[in-house]
């Protein structure tokens, strides 16, 4: 046999090839011309496998931008920006997106169903059959709902796959209330805060706003779509962006103003900016007055927080805060405080994000070109089913912990807690569909507690998490290149309908998460089973039902949009989602639950003495915990550092690139030292992704540090939201 | 017919140091895997100031397809060339590997593909813009903020040629008199 290398054949086209022929024994096509492939490593001849362009959505983040994945005789070669979805992804693909292909042909992929057969954690794993791995995991769900309660299995689930409804689906059809989701760790109190003003957490508009202040939402680095583009590309020359964030990112890189503000102080410069708005009379009158209540009640609340007083919280100088809000107030009604996406950082902050809505209404900026935009969907049909009733199943286990917790997303760090004390009931079960618990929650010791007190753990992912590392079955999931998913509208100011079809077969032995869901029904029983009794392409036609011309165009052109243009004043006289059915500056609702109607600011606890406050912060060639050990972006981003000050440093006599211990009081990670001025003297930062357990990530594992491994679990009282932010750290060289 | 004179211009400003331009071309042009192997970069640039008074800038960069290309000048057996429409080329199967061009480049923009055993760079996509229908290079096509151009500079008309016309621009080092084909907007 001849070398491959003599045969110019290039690393990933063996790759590509040599897993295809693979998938082809399995699925038993194309047999003939792959075997022959695979035996001499001759790629002369033309293989008969498809060469076609696939309309696809990537699935690298939540963003779901249009792709065109250029497949070569069955190898996904490239993956292209779709243009036609230029309404919503404005026809890019990020580093990520291009990275796709080496999630397919990723050699750490999980390819077939593994048992456990040494201790949790330990790695030893034997392969099973997709028979067996299913018959174990529905009767270890069958024992423990005996044993305890069908309450007693957890179901965690990942958010924005398209398919993780499905999952969520057979948790209601098994009988348990304890779904837990991502929101939590993400924009469970951005959702609430907006949604408490104006009914909704809207969307803004970026593209044509003249005046944008973004709080740590750092959208150079963090992208989403189309505001991180719009955002450089929109009315780029006349816009002005005010940047605060306790780091120099990118965005501030693109700022025209950044203010490494003191963190957790945000509320106090908004409070302060609506202050000198409503102070010097720089409000919208008309706008307040039709559409707005309780801005009699905001008034006298607001006088105490002056511009100077603010100063002193936030480290912003008055006269910046004051020449700000007159700024901001002059460009409304296009102007936006930007509220950002992930917006776990501190316990206050659905009332720090009530204060970023109350600022953008009482100039006006709502439902009006350049302000904050009330999203709009594309109405698809919902798929329809019946779960069998069960009378003896309690209400979910994190039931009541906070003001107002969402139904089917629960609270994680409070869910968690009560797992752990079995209060008011055992959780023994948990089911895992591609969320990693362990590096996305925070306080990992605690997560793993939590694992190691289960009688039963199955993982469904696409590589060696480190939470399908802890678990006892882990069943291979095929990717997003491979799969065909439900429609999804994704909404906004522009809505589109996005579409997932596969561009090859399943590798390997990988399935589609609802054929997964249906087995694991099939086995608990014909009740269960009822309502997954359809195929995907009977679901999806069933959601294009009032509207085939939906399917017609994402067949044609990958995308489904009705207009491509925001709607302005598309509300003008109806009534809001709120209580009073206006925008609410004064919050009955609050009131009534107990909770300041009005937001009342609270300082941050003081960094202690030689400690240093953790911050947490998106780049953007990582999403999560999931994609940090791809092949592609791993070249960009080895392992993570910690970002120290060099003025402190100096001080501590610690040196750039040096390995240090950083110690919580929840755990302790090593990693090296990035001595830079990007920080505030008072805080570390460190980038998410890291210090894996898993050896199935072989080219993560051993490198970096876990943040989850030393964030506390501290939460919002409102919204059940993990405050980030809120852990102090010890530095010391390793 | 006049010949084509493919160019590129990029307008920095708008780059947030993504990366996407180097992952698309890498696995546009089968650039195999680590750090060191790119057709394509951007530098993310020294931090400017002292906190909390900073600035930084990013420059994506790549083959510069000169005029008057130093590589081409130095290789010893001829496998760099200038087709006629300025794109410089490497012949695989001419090249030794002596990396006698790469260091001869002023741009750093050459590494040794250990897999094809030959010097690689940017083609400007060849592959895809000789397509039909044609594409863009993957670079600039998959560009979030659309940072590059490109096109071909002896058509007055092309996105590239009304970018020249319209604002001012420089090149990289152009002491070097090596006359690039990648322009910087000012």
């Amino acid at each position: 046999m001849s070398s491959l290398k003599s045969k110019h054949i290039s690393r990933r086209r063996f790759l590509g090839l040599s897993s295809c022929a693979l998938t082809a024994a399995v699925v038993g096509s194309q047999v003939t011309v792959l075997k022959a492939l695979a035996k001499n490593g001759d790629v002369s001849h033309t293989t008969t496998l498809p060469t076609q362009d696939v309309l696809t959505s990537c699935g690298m983040c939540v963003n779901k931008c249009g792709v065109i994945a250029r497949v070569r005789d069955g190898v996904i070669h490239k993956l292209d920006p779709n243009p036609e979805f230029f309404v919503k992804s404005r026809a890019m693909l990020c580093a990520r997106g291009n990275a796709g292909t080496k999630v397919v042909y990723d050699p750490d992929r999980l390819k077939y169903p593994l048992i456990r057969v040494g201790e949790r954690g330990e790695g030893k794993w034997r392969r099973a059959s997709w028979e067996e791995a299913l018959d174990l995991v529905a009767k270890n769900m069958q024992d423990i709902a005996e044993k305890y309660n069908r309450a007693a299995v957890m179901f965690a689930s990942t958010e924005g796959t398209y398919s993780e409804h499905f999952f969520i689906q057979l948790a209601e059809c098994f009988g348990s209330p304890n779904t837990v989701r991502h929101p939590t760790l993400c924009l469970s109190s951005n959702i609430q805060g907006f949604g408490a003003t104006f009914g909704t957490n809207p969307t803004p508009d970026v593209l044509n706003a003249d005046y944008i202040i973004m709080s740590g939402a750092n959208r150079a680095e963090a992208l989403m779509t189309p505001d991180s583009i719009d955002l450089l590309t929109g009315e780029g020359g006349r816009r002005k962006l005010i940047y605060l964030d306790p780091r120099f990112t990118k965005t501030s890189a693109k700022a025209d103003e950044w203010y490494p503000i003191k963190p957790g102080t945000d509320m106090a410069f908004i409070l302060a900016m609506i202050n000198v708005i409503i102070t010097e009379g720089l409000y919208d009158d008309d706008f307040l007055e039709a559409q707005a209540v309780g801005f009699d009640k905001l008034v006298p609340h607001i006088q105490q927080y002056t511009p100077e007083w603010a100063e002193t919280e936030c480290e912003i100088p008055a006269k910046h805060i004051r020449r700000i809000a007159h700024e901001f107030a002059n460009a409304a009604p296009k102007a936006v405080y930007y509220q950002g996406r992930r917006s776990s950082f501190f316990a206050n902050d659905t009332q720090m994000r009530r204060a970023m809505a109350i600022l953008n209404a009482i100039v006006g900026s709502w439902d009006t070109k350049g302000g904050m935009i009330p999203n709009d969907c594309i109405k698809l049909t919902k798929h329809d089913y019946l779960a069998p009733y069960y009378d003896d199943v309690p209400y979910r286990l994190d039931n009541d912990a906070v003001a107002f917790l969402s139904e089917k997303d629960g609270s994680w760090p409070i869910f968690r807690d009560r797992a752990l004390a079995a209060d008011p009931y055992p959780i023994k079960g948990m089911l895992v569909y591609k969320q990693n618990v362990l590096v996305s929650v925070p306080d990992r010791a605690k997560s793993l507690k939590l694992m190691e007190q289960m009688d039963f753990i199955c993982t469904i992912d696409i590589t060696m998490s480190d939470t399908a590392w802890y678990s006892d079955v882990v069943l291979p999931e095929a990717t997003y290149l491979e799969r065909l998913d439900p429609l999804e509208c994704l909404g906004g100011a522009v809505p589109v309908v996005a579409f997932r079809q596969p561009c090859i077969e399943a590798m390997f032995e990988s399935k589609p998460n609802l054929w997964i869901m249906q087995q694991l029904a099939k086995r608990l029983g014909d009740e269960i089973y009822e309502s997954f009794d359809f195929t995907m392409e009977e679901h999806i036609h069933h959601q294009v039902k009032a509207n085939p011309q939906i399917l017609e165009d994402l067949k044609t052109k990958g995308v489904y949009y009705e207009y491509t243009e925001p709607k302005y004043g598309k509300l003008k006289g109806q009534r809001l989602k709120t209580k009073s059915g206006k925008i609410e500056l004064y919050s009955e609702r609050y009131a009534e639950k107990g909770l300041d109607p009005l937001p009342v600011y609270s300082s941050p606890e003081q960094v202690p003495s030689n400690k240093y406050r953790l911050l947490v912060g998106r780049h953007a060639f990582f999403t999560h915990g999931t994609t940090a050990n791809n092949a592609y972006l791993h070249d960009i981003m080895p392992e993570n550092t910690l970002w120290l000050n060099p003025v402190e440093a100096s001080r501590m006599n610690l040196r750039n690139g040096q390995m240090v211990k950083v110690k919580s009081p929840v755990g302790e990670e090593r990693l090296k030292l990035e001595v830079t001025e990007k920080i505030r003297p008072d805080s570390v930062y460190m980038a998410h992704g890291f210090g894996v357990l898993s050896k199935g990530l072989s080219n993560i594992h051993g490198k970096g540090g876990s943040d989850a491994a030393l964030i506390e679990s501290k939460y919002c009282p409102i919204s059940g939201n993990s405050a980030m932010h809120e852990t102090f750290v010890e530095i010391s060289p390793a | 017919m006049k010949n084509k004179r493919f160019a590129i211009v990029l307008d920095t400003d708008r780059c947030i140091d993504c990366k996407a331009c180097t992952v698309a071309c890498k696995a546009e042009n089968n650039v195999p895997l680590g750090p060191d192997n790119y057709r394509n970069w951007v530098v993310t640039g020294k931090l400017r100031g002292k906190y909390p008074n900073l600035g930084q800038s990013y420059l994506p960069s790549q083959c510069q397809h000169c005029s008057n290309a130093p590589c081409e000048h130095v290789c010893p057996t001829k496998a760099t060339t200038i087709n006629p429409d300025g794109i410089v080329h490497v012949d695989d199967a001419k090249c030794i590997g002596c990396k006698y061009c790469q260091t001869a480049c002023p741009y750093n923009a050459r590494y040794y593909n250990e897999e094809t055993e030959a010097i690689d760079k940017c083609t400007f996509c060849t592959q895809r813009i000789y397509a039909v229908p044609s594409q863009l290079p993957a670079c600039v096509e998959t560009c979030p903020t659309k940072v590059r151009a490109f096109g071909d500079l002896n058509d007055p008309e092309s996105e590239v040629s009304l970018l020249l016309a319209r604002n001012p621009s420089k090149v990289l080092k152009p002491a070097l008199g090596t006359n690039p084909h990648l322009f910087y907007l000012d």
